[in-house]
């Protein structure tokens, strides 16, 4: 039964995280993508965003950053540059960094979206769907944290076969969730949590991120002139 | 040549009255919304005054417009690498507190209650939180007729060079009225700083428009707009701006503002400019030569030659008959009375201002007359020359005093010509002016009639965009559907 409970939420699971990510992705990306866009509150009070909103982003996107990479570079790749246990060394360092620096971020963008009027008055059911996200996203980031020293004490095999069921996941591999069956309850908490929020990710506002102006770059100089027939 | 069509105003100062009948106008029709109930697309400020919003002439705090960095045009912003840094939270971004929080009044308390302890009053309570507010701070019109304190109004920007102490006094004070708009700028730093190309310039009139499909909120644009037009919606949370009404434009009428306007102070007209010239033109080291080299981008629209190659890059006719009939065209180029706001920003706005003529009976009663004994000087007019340059030319007093002394002098000419049934054309001497040039002005400043004022080309289909699919659709909507229900449909989201 164990066996069976461990190999649906971590072999199975995934893809049918996955598979509605990418469902409702592009769904919204076709039907909706108008909606898709920051949902700032800056103009309300600025006070503390600039601390809180900067700290924020900026840790979660080297978060995100160190997990894609980590997770997804084959042992046989990375061996090239560096050992498992350099490797663990540099995790846990630059995790537990950026890790902190969302964590304090979204601990000031809580308190200050809790604590002002304005926003907190405005808030309709949207707004409740945010703070129920973002919970679960201080959650899923205090999971990472707590995690740390899991990591840093267990043995190092123990470590690197995180990356592996990962990418026996991406690989479709039956055997995927045998890897990490033996793991520390936080290391499966932190999963589970995390591919929730893929699971709504294409529903909410994280949705943003998929707007990043990367186009802007590429923008010929400052101008933009349009015709009324050129753009649909 | 690379010849393009524009749609300019000119507002003459001079004759308004500061009603605020043009805010009002187009507040009832554009942002009587919901999160856009603290925005004027269209206010009147007095001047001397901090404005609304608060301070926005302080380029140093908001960052608008352009800066010359080792010679290179940029937005002062930054360039692209610095607009995005700042997407996560914009530092220089003007709150709600600056431009102010919007108010209504609980009339109902004095309909319900038949008995009141105290004499009965009704409460501002705010429309953002709908709570009881302990005092109003501040509001789109402030200072209106010289409200609150000399030295809070004098900490304003145009005061550089001038002693402002002396014009708190009583006796020396003064005042002006300034309505503002969206410039429609011929270099539009929005439009630089907008991360997601949402903002464009449209080809066929130079309207600057929000695409509000294509906007995703990154706000750099209030910051970058230095008149400080673009309004950031905290409920769609998407910016908007004054569109100067297009719809009205393309079917050949003015604008709401324009068209309600009692003291007739607007005008509207095509103009004709060079699009290759612009970037030179804003790039002039010096700023006072910004004024002159916005004036060198537009083209004479009676040149057969301008005319052949402007046929030749489909530009058409209705928009080359409009251009000579242009009432703008006449005021800033010919005459020269009229100047554009700021051209210090680098932008080239087009929403020029014809300068305010002011009382002169105290330097009269001291006995001073004017250098030919007909013409008032222009140095004694009461406001000082040199505040309304720092508004109009980046300072440079020479234009704005031929543009009073033109105004002066064509009062003078009429009032001989009119009274004393003779023009005395001595009064034009040295001027640039000819007799029949101030009767024109005559006819279009002082009688401003309907069709004088108001040139404007009616738009070409081919320029219209296909809206058969937005048949019977709801129009402004924050995409929740028509309706105020607050559930989006599952793939527009929570």
């Amino acid at each position: 039964m164990e066996y069976y409970i461990n190999n649906l939420l971590f072999t199975y699971f995934p893809h049918i995280a996955m598979a509605v990510f990418w469902f409702g992705l592009i769904t919204r990306l076709v039907k909706t993508n108008k909606t898709i866009q920051a949902q700032s509150t800056q103009f309300f009070s600025d006070r503390k965003i600039r601390l809180g909103s900067n700290l924020f982003h900026v840790g979660m996107i080297m978060v995100f950053l160190g997990h894609f990479t980590g997770l997804f570079t084959p042992e046989s790749l990375y061996h090239i540059v560096i050992s498992t246990e350099t490797k663990r060394i540099i995790a846990i360092t630059l995790g537990s960094i950026f890790g902190t620096m969302t964590f304090v971020g979204m601990i000031i963008l809580i308190t200050r979206r809790i604590k002002d009027d304005r926003i907190r008055v405005n808030s309709g059911f949207q707004d409740y769907f945010d703070y129920f996200l973002l919970f679960l996203l201080l959650a899923e980031v205090g999971l990472g944290l707590a995690s740390v020293s899991t990591t840093a004490t267990a043995s190092v095999e123990h470590y690197a076969s995180l990356g592996v069921w990962a990418q026996k996941v991406i690989t479709f591999q039956p055997d995927a969730g045998v890897v990490i069956a033996g793991h520390n309850l936080i290391y499966k908490l932190h999963i589970g949590v995390g591919l929730f929020i893929f699971i709504i990710f294409p529903y909410t506002k994280l949705m943003h991120m998929l707007t990043i102006p990367i186009g802007y770059f590429f923008r010929s100089g400052y101008q933009l002139v349009r015709k009324g027939l050129q753009w649909k | 040549m690379q010849i393009r069509a524009q749609i300019g105003m000119v507002l003459n100062l001079d004759k308004c009255i500061g009603c605020h009948t043009c805010s009002v106008t187009c507040k009832n029709v554009w942002t009587s919304r919901k999160g856009m109930e603290y925005a004027w697309f269209n206010n009147v400020e007095t001047k001397p005054g901090r404005g609304y919003p608060d301070d926005w002439e302080n380029q140093g705090r908001w960052h608008g417009g352009w800066e010359l960095k080792k010679n290179e045009l940029r937005p002062k912003l930054g360039n692209k690498k610095g607009v995005v840094k700042n997407i996560f939270a914009n530092p220089y971004m003007p709150r709600l507190d600056d431009y102010y929080e919007p108010f209504t009044f609980n009339y109902s308390i004095l309909h319900k209650n038949s008995m009141f302890k105290t004499p009965p009053s009704a409460k501002p309570y705010s429309m953002i939180t709908g709570k009881p507010m302990e005092k109003i701070e501040y509001g789109p019109n402030w200072e209106d007729n010289l409200g609150g304190s000399y030295e809070k109004r004098s900490s304003e920007q145009n005061f550089k060079e001038v002693q402002k102490e002396i014009y708190g006094e009583f006796e020396n004070s003064f005042m002006m009225y300034l309505p503002r708009l969206c410039e429609h700028c011929i270099n539009p730093s929005c439009v630089a700083a907008c991360p997601s190309g949402a903002i464009y310039k449209r080809e066929e009139d130079g309207i600057v428009l929000i695409d509000q499909d294509r906007c995703r909120g990154w706000r750099q644009c209030v910051s970058a707009c230095p008149y400080k037009k673009i309004y950031f919606n905290w409920k769609t949370r998407k910016s908007e701006k004054c569109t100067l009404c297009y719809p009205k434009i393309e079917a050949g009428e003015p604008t709401l503002c324009s068209e309600s306007c009692v003291g007739r102070i607007r005008y509207i007209g095509a103009m004709l400019y060079d699009a290759e010239k612009v970037k030179e033109a804003a790039s002039k080291e010096d700023e006072q030569d910004l004024y002159q080299a916005h004036l060198d981008v537009f083209l004479d629209p009676n040149n057969p030659e301008v005319i052949k190659e402007a046929r030749k890059q489909g530009i058409p006719d209705n928009f080359l008959e409009a251009a000579k009939a242009s009432p703008v065209y006449k005021m800033a180029m010919e005459w020269k009375v009229a100047f554009p706001l700021h051209p210090e920003y680098r932008t080239l706005p087009m929403v020029w201002y014809v300068p305010t003529l002011s009382p002169i009976q105290s330097a009269a009663d001291s006995g001073k007359i004017g250098h030919n004994g007909i013409l008032p000087d222009v140095d004694s007019l009461r406001i000082p020359n040199k505040y309304m340059a720092n508004m109009f030319t980046a300072g440079n007093e020479e234009p704005v005093k031929q543009a009073l002394k033109k105004m002066l002098a064509m009062r003078a000419f009429m009032r001989t010509k009119t009274v004393e049934q003779e023009a005395n054309e001595e009064i034009l001497k040295g001027l640039d002016l000819t007799a029949e040039q101030v009767e024109e002005m005559y006819r279009y400043m002082a009688i401003a009639d309907y069709k004088d004022r108001f040139v404007i080309p009616t738009s070409h289909k081919e320029y219209a965009e296909d809206v058969f699919g937005d048949k019977a659709a709801c129009g402004f909507s924050d995409y929740n559907g028509c309706g105020t229900g607050k559930f989006k449909n599952l793939f527009g989201g929570f």
